[in-house]
């Protein structure tokens, strides 16, 4: 950092980074690592249960509506819940999070692969393809840009709610959030909450991103919107 | 698309039936379960019923606090941004909020508290509110713009001030989407509530945070599920609010 | 209870485009009669009508309704006293089809009872019934019902001045028909000055008063009536605007009772054929027309087989247009019945006769440029 004086907060901020960078580093990693790999559980699953159920009616419907009511649910409220169940640390948090980008990705699954026009569907199975075939090559890449845009809302989510997982001593820039609290008062606190609140946004932004990015290069030119 | 909003629609008439059938099963499960139990001193100190209605209302009261503060800031806002002379602003805006979003509810919780030293009910009121500003600021925007320019274009025609229409045709045709973010901010303030323990905010976090850090797990669960069971509550809510408040040439 | 509006060098300029979009546009409209503003789509024909009721402030000129300027009013309180309707109707969708219809005598301060007598008036007067209309929404309607209650809208509060900006251009071609018809109606009996925009000619010669075709920037091209436009279209823009069949199109502007009727060889259908083949004899007439007893026309018969009558199919009455006409010609094969108020027969109409109306038209129009 060079030693230009700049106003009051702003330079003891940006020192408190330099000083801490490495520690802030491996809690970002951490945090973006959770929060990947428990997206991409979530959409395995979440998918798979879309799959599942969108051609039965009650089976859609009845999981829309189940989808729709848990994502109510205050997150702060499921960790507590599973505490008493898996204890603390790195399984609650994979399991709230996985639980919670379940959610989205199902509900957008659903809706995308029932907003495939019938007459499509039949013209594939009419030329031949099997139902995994037409399922696989023509309605999952018609639903792509739903069940894309379900996953870019759970991960925007997940990095959220995985700060609220250093509650329960789960990894990432949530311990340095919480850190601050428990410090008010001393000199680092505010600090802490910022560099931890700052930057979550930032992987935040840069996440959804590379989505928009994904979106661009995976949606086929035909349905494409633009 | 329409098979697709069919579905959605389904859905959401199962939930509009079961949702307040499965409060009231998982709520009046929960208590009888906890007050069931052979309680020690600690315990009963949280699970008795002045104590858990104290805790809902503090809960309920900062719900409805940020939900009456978005109204009132969200609401003129997205009027004033669909303002022909402001309409370029309007991106800048929808930015911010959309940032505000992307960002960590508890961060801005404690942050807020640490810069501002404000303690108490105000002090998780206003973050809620800037975090949960934008499903009303947009549905607002988004409802104002989507009222076909016909429309406006037919009131000025025949005598309306801009205030007028703005006042009988804009908003009117624009509270179905206005009323769908209401119901968004609320459901999310309910659950952001749960945090507001940590800025001495008081609610049903605080019986989580008790529970967790006594070691009490029937304090924990009844806050819990106690704090699922009013934001399921507050969502059926705002479910009926918009089946019946919309305009009716609309439904 | 009309007024005439006169717009004078009235000039519409949009910052950062050099061309105006109207260009000095003068033009009378006088009161009581419908002038409709055709031109092809673009040509600012629906930015002159907004400058009328300053939807859209002209940039230079002057526009004025019964003599007073509309500057000098303010433009909520202006627009209170002009009727407008859109195309679509731009009904209100959250209101009922009598709040729609009280909306400006609303605005005006009308008091409720006085509202809803109206309203229920209005309905009556465009052919819907209040009872079954008044509680619903516009979503509840047909297009063609619509567009009437967006026209009871528009004359609710009784203004002097009309202006409607293509009202019947979302409508089938058959409910099209049924309002134009509706609308002159009305006109007949209201006497309002209308302005009415549309692209669409065959409109504007079936309901103007007379026609004002603009061309690009609204420059006025020719302002007449819908005959003289028809018989002598001013250059080659309005001549390619007025289209193929302008001699049919004239057709429709003038009435059977108009032209110089023939006579029949008539006979009733009770005589004798013998009777009816000497009747033919000395004519000149090769067939003859069977009446009943009220004298209504029922067959033809030919003077070489008075036995075998051929029934009298297609007819026309003394109100229908020459086109009518025209048609019940080619099919009757010559000659068409014409028929009084009761149906009883007045007389045949010729293909002479029609060819020789379209002349006199064409020569009159002629005969007007050349002074």
């Amino acid at each position: 950092m060079p030693a230009r004086a700049r106003p009051g907060v702003a330079v003891s901020f940006w020192e408190f980074v330099a000083d801490r960078w490495n520690r802030l580093a491996v809690e970002a990693l951490l945090h973006v690592s959770a929060v990947v790999q428990c997206t991409l559980l979530a959409a395995v699953i979440g998918v798979g249960l879309g799959v599942a159920v969108y051609r039965s009616p009650l089976g859609s419907t009845v999981a829309t509506a189940l989808t729709s009511a848990i994502l109510t649910i205050p997150s702060f409220a499921l960790l507590g819940l599973l505490i008493p169940v898996l204890g603390l640390g790195v399984e609650p948090t994979v399991v709230a999070l996985v639980l919670y980008g379940l959610l989205p990705i199902v509900r957008n699954t659903i809706v995308g692969l029932s907003g495939v026009d019938g007459a499509v569907r039949d013209a594939a199975r009419g030329i031949g393809m099997t139902r995994l075939g037409a399922l696989t090559r023509i309605e999952l890449r018609l639903a792509w840009p739903a069940i894309l845009a379900g996953t870019r809302t759970s991960a925007q989510m997940l990095m959220g709610i995985a700060a609220i997982a250093a509650y329960v001593r789960g990894p990432g820039l949530g311990v340095e959030i919480f850190a601050g609290l428990t410090r008010a008062g001393s000199a680092n606190a505010t600090n802490q909450a910022i560099a931890g609140t700052l930057g979550i946004v930032v992987l935040a932004l840069v996440l959804d991103g590379i989505f928009a990015l994904i979106g661009r290069f995976t949606t086929s030119r035909g349905i494409r919107g633009e | 698309m329409t098979a697709a909003v069919a579905q959605v629609r389904r859905a959401e008439r199962l939930r509009l039936l079961v949702q307040p059938i499965a409060v009231l099963v998982l709520v009046g499960g929960v208590l009888a379960w906890a007050f069931g139990q052979d309680l020690d001193s600690i315990e009963r100190q949280s699970i008795n019923a002045p104590a858990l209605a104290s805790a809902t209302r503090d809960h309920l009261v900062i719900s409805f606090a940020v939900t009456a503060l978005v109204l009132v800031v969200a609401v003129p806002l997205g009027v004033l941004l669909t303002r022909r002379w402001a309409r370029r602003a309007a991106p800048v805006f929808l930015g911010i909020a959309t940032i505000g979003q992307a960002s960590p509810a508890i961060g801005i919780l404690v942050l807020f508290f640490l810069v501002s030293g404000l303690d108490g009910l105000w002090a998780a009121v206003l973050p809620i509110a800037f975090y949960t500003l934008l499903p009303v600021l947009r549905n607002t925007v988004v409802g104002l713009q989507g009222v076909d320019p016909a429309l406006v274009d037919a009131g000025r025609g025949i005598g309306m001030s801009s205030a007028t229409v703005l006042r009988r045709i804009e908003l009117p045709l624009a509270v179905p989407l206005i009323l769908a973010g209401l119901r968004t901010a609320l459901v999310h303030a309910v659950g952001v509530a749960t945090l507001a323990v940590f800025v001495n905010g008081g609610g049903l976090g605080l019986l989580i945070d008790t529970g967790y850090k006594l070691a009490r797990v029937t304090v924990l669960i009844t806050g819990a599920v106690l704090a699922v069971g009013l934001a399921l509550l507050v969502d059926w809510l705002g479910a009926v609010a918009e089946a019946h408040l919309g305009p009716k040439g609309l439904r | 209870m009309a007024s005439e509006i006169e717009l004078i060098d009235v000039t519409k300029r949009y910052a950062g485009s050099s061309e105006p979009a109207v260009d000095s546009v003068s033009l009378t409209v006088p009161a009581g009669e419908i002038v409709v503003f055709v031109g092809p789509s673009g040509c600012g024909k629906t930015t002159t009508m907004r400058m009328i009721n300053r939807l859209i402030e002209p940039t230079s000129g002057r526009i004025t309704i019964g003599g007073t300027d509309t500057r000098s009013l303010d433009p909520d309180e202006l627009r209170r006293g002009i009727g407008y309707a859109i195309q679509q109707a731009g009904l209100f969708p959250h209101l009922t089809v009598a709040q729609n219809v009280g909306t400006v005598p609303g605005l005006l301060g009308w008091g409720k009872a006085r509202v809803a007598d109206r309203v229920d008036e209005m309905l009556d007067l465009v052919g819907l019934d209040p009872a079954d209309f008044r509680d619903r929404h516009p979503r509840q309607l047909s297009g063609g019902q619509q567009q009437r209650v967006g026209v009871a809208r528009a004359l609710a509060a009784d203004p002097p001045v009309l202006l409607m900006d293509e009202p019947f251009g979302a409508v089938d071609p058959i409910t099209r028909g049924n309002l134009q018809d509706e609308l002159m109606r009305l006109q007949a009996e209201l006497r309002k000055t209308i302005v009415f925009v549309t692209h669409d000619f065959d409109e504007a010669v079936k309901l103007g008063d007379r026609i004002a075709v603009l061309g690009t920037r609204s420059r006025v091209l020719q302002y007449d009536t819908p005959e003289a436009v028809l018989a002598n279209p001013a250059d080659d823009t309005v001549a390619g605007f007025v289209g193929a069949g302008a001699s049919l199109k004239q057709l429709t502007l003038r009435r059977v009772r108009e032209v110089e009727l023939s006579q029949a060889v008539t006979a009733s259908v009770g005589d004798e054929p013998a009777e009816v083949g000497r009747r033919l004899a000395g004519s000149g007439h090769e067939y003859a027309l069977l009446l009943d007893a009220r004298n209504r026309p029922v067959s033809w018969v030919h003077a070489r087989d008075p036995r075998q009558p051929r029934p009298v199919g297609d007819s026309v009455s003394l109100q229908s247009t020459l086109q009518d006409a025209l048609e019940a010609i080619l099919t009757e094969g010559g000659a068409a019945v014409v028929t009084g108020a009761r149906g009883e027969y007045v007389g045949v109409v010729e293909m002479d006769a029609v060819i020789g109306t379209v002349r006199k038209l064409r020569d009159e129009h002629a005969a007007e440029v050349g002074t």
